[in-house]
């Protein structure tokens, strides 16, 4: 194996095969050392929640990646290929330039509130700006329906920074434990809770809110609808203890409620983009 | 109880349910180290091999889960080198099946050599003019290359997932992988060839014995060609037997029909290649050592029957059934011909194993037969008890089929419908 061992000797053939040996193991050993030292780089680097959201995205199904110019109509089909930041999306920036998203006449969808003073995240959250600088995050009302009544929220200490697609807080109901997406960069500054209709209040980057990523005015309502679609396809019809979806009327205060036997935790993951 | 490690969206048997499906392939694995441990301690008299019949039970089960188990270098060399995404649907399960079915190997090697103190000396002092080396080194290359790729599937369990070094390590190591699908089939193209090399360059065997280029006798071509006909159709007949078992749709038909075109197409370069091999053997390289091919099918139970039976019936015939769309669209077919082509390589493995050795080669020599001990056999349902066992924890725990969740949530809104239908 190694020149000063007995019976070595300087040839061709052990050239060849030794050479090829070490090669093989030299690449397999610089392989795990440099996913290691790009993981060190990243947790140094704070890219954990960056790096969840984008293994997270990975493992949605094709037809949740979809991007937002399909829910209105722009493409047949499309994949989101920023995994939900618009803001580094030039195809976005192009067809909104184009073509401004307009103001709908109302805000109610489905029987449900989407206020047009806020932005939307696809995992539920919203995002409204105040007049002080701060960003108010909460969950929109087809997420605070699918949760109803919380059993516990863990929500993140005030000077914890947050990122766009990270975690904003964790929500658990009915054997169901996800995390909500954040819609914003930023530091969170006060927390809140299910009573005061908001979660977290956040100190933008660089005081500066950029809501390109989000969805807003007319973009809400074919969401919504969509996502509406995304619940039924996620809610078995058997079970149910209240109307369903497919008999019309808007849906309960706490969904959960209705389908005692859902399996909750596939849901709220399915409609939250927790795979 | 443990709900909290089953990825979401996915169901699992209760843990009741699980231990009483472990436990039995746990007493097979205990029976079975007992016997590798007498083997051990009390050497290889344990087993029915001696210095005349010295490849028996194990190295043919090397052999054959070794070919077997190409589907995951395989897999891998078509989702990441050569793009075909669709593999996604099974390239863990695929690694699951290499990872099991190489460290098995590993393992019985390491009974069948003995001396586990020394076994270092494989690596110390290696002669690099072995066939058998190069094995033994690709092997346990390719066993580490496995075991790396399992990592991130093992990381990416729900529980794990929540550590962060564990999330990014993962995350970082995935996307390197394809570095290692590259390795591992370099490993894998070299260490099957040298299989069966190992049978080509037996001068003093001639059923085995095989001319080939330069170095390379045809039978390292063969090993190569017939392991990775199989793989895929071992990745497919395993994921279908889990569907089977957890009545559950774990990929789509799309995936399957997929590894059974792959598998039907190499197959029929196999069985044409091997075909041309047999013709140029028989007429040529056999008597040219002083046996005429019949004679080697003149002993009982090896007669030409079973030439026909790896060439023809495991061979050809699962080919055509593979490479036709319509009988491939169909379970019926497409699983009895992967399980066929499966057959096949292991029948090729037990022929180049048992039938050479047990032919005679000289004129004082007799026909021999060998039939294995009690300890080789536990030993040998050690190996597939314990490869169970790392399956159905692999299964349980981690996603070892990404497209399950979609396919569930599909399979119960088909089931619904006609029910819905029926209220309206």
């Amino acid at each position: 194996m190694l020149p000063w061992n007995y019976g070595f000797h300087w040839n061709t053939g052990t050239i060849v095969f030794m050479g090829a040996f070490y090669i093989v193991l030299a690449i397999v050993a610089a392989t795990v050392l440099s996913a290691l030292q790009r993981s060190r780089r990243a947790l140094a680097a704070g890219k954990t929640e960056q790096i969840r959201w984008h293994s997270d995205f990975h493992d949605l199904p094709a037809g949740d990646r979809v991007c937002r110019h399909v829910l209105t109509g722009e493409f047949q089909h499309r994949e989101c290929p920023h995994a939900f930041d618009c803001r580094e999306c030039e195809k976005h920036a192009q067809l909104i330039a184009a073509r401004p998203v307009g103001q709908p006449a109302e805000q109610e969808v489905c029987g449900m509130e989407f206020p047009l003073d806020r932005f939307y995240h696809r995992g539920h959250t919203w995002a409204r700006p105040e007049a002080n600088g701060t960003v108010t995050v909460g969950l929109d009302e087809l997420g605070s329906r699918l949760v109803g009544t919380p059993d516990s929220v863990e929500l993140p200490q005030p000077g914890t920074r947050v990122l766009v697609n990270g975690t904003a807080f964790r929500i658990r109901k009915r054997g169901a434990d996800v995390r909500l997406l954040s819609p914003v960069d930023g530091e969170v500054v006060a927390t809140g809770g299910v009573s005061r209709g908001w979660y977290l209040k956040v100190k933008p980057l660089e005081r500066r809110f950029d809501p390109r990523h989000l969805l807003r005015g007319a973009e809400i309502h074919p969401w919504v609808m969509r996502e509406m679609e995304r619940l039924q396809l996620a809610l078995p019809a058997e079970g149910a203890t209240c109307a369903t979806l497919a008999d019309g009327g808007v849906p309960v205060a706490d969904i959960g409620a209705g389908y005692p036997e859902a399996d909750w935790d596939a849901v709220c993951g399915k409609m939250l983009l927790e795979p | 109880m443990d709900k909290e490690f089953i990825a979401r969206g996915v169901r699992r048997c209760s843990t009741p349910k699980f231990l009483l499906w472990i436990l039995p392939w746990i007493g097979l694995a205990a029976f079975g180290l007992y016997a590798a441990g007498l083997c051990l301690v009390k050497g290889l008299n344990q087993t029915n091999m001696d210095n005349r019949f010295a490849f028996g039970l194990w190295i043919f089960l090397d052999l054959a889960v070794i070919a077997l188990g190409a589907g995951a270098f395989f897999t891998g060399f078509l989702l990441y080198i050569l793009k075909l995404d669709a593999l996604k649907q099974v390239i863990n399960s695929a690694v699951v099946i290499g990872l099991v079915c190489y460290s098995g190997a590993m393992c019985v090697l390491a009974v069948d050599v003995g001396q586990p103190l020394r076994a270092w000396f494989t690596f110390w002092y290696p002669n690099v003019h072995s066939m058998l080396t190069e094995v033994t080194f690709c092997i346990s290359c390719y066993l580490t290359v496995l075991l790396v790729e399992y990592v991130p599937i093992l990381l990416r369990n729900r529980k794990l997932r929540q550590v962060p070094s564990f999330l990014v390590f993962e995350f970082e190591l995935h996307k390197l992988i394809y570095v290692l699908a590259g390795v591992g089939t370099f490993l894998s193209f070299f260490h099957q060839g040298s299989l069966g090399g190992l049978y080509g360059v037996l001068r003093g065997r001639p059923f085995a014995f095989r001319e080939g280029l330069a170095v390379w006798p045809s039978t390292f071509f063969l090993f190569i060609l017939s392991a990775a006909a199989v793989g895929p159709s071992f990745v497919l007949l395993t994921t279908w037997l889990v569907e089977k078992i957890t009545r559950k749709r774990l990929v789509e038909a799309r995936v399957l029909e997929l590894l059974g075109r792959i598998s039907g197409l190499l197959l029929a370069v196999y069985v044409l290649a091997k075909s041309l091999d047999t013709l140029v053997w028989i007429n040529r390289t056999s008597p040219e050592t002083g046996f005429p091919a019949a004679q080697y099918y003149a002993w009982k139970p090896f007669g030409t029957w079973i030439l026909l039976a790896e060439i023809v019936l495991f061979g050809l015939v699962p080919a055509l059934i593979l490479l036709t769309p319509r009988l491939r669209a169909r379970r019926a077919w497409l699983v009895p011909a992967a399980a066929m082509a499966c057959a096949g390589v292991a029948l090729n493995r037990f022929v180049m194993t048992i039938q050479t050795l047990a032919v005679p080669t000289l004129s004082f020599d007799r026909y021999l037969s060998y039939t294995p001990s009690w300890q080789e056999v536990g030993t040998f349902l050690a190996v597939a008890a314990y490869g169970v066992l790392v399956y159905s924890f692999s299964f349980r725990y981690l996603q070892i089929f990404p497209a399950e969740r979609e396919l569930r949530f599909e399979a119960e809104q088909a089931e619904e419908l006609p029910v819905a239908a029926g209220r309206n």
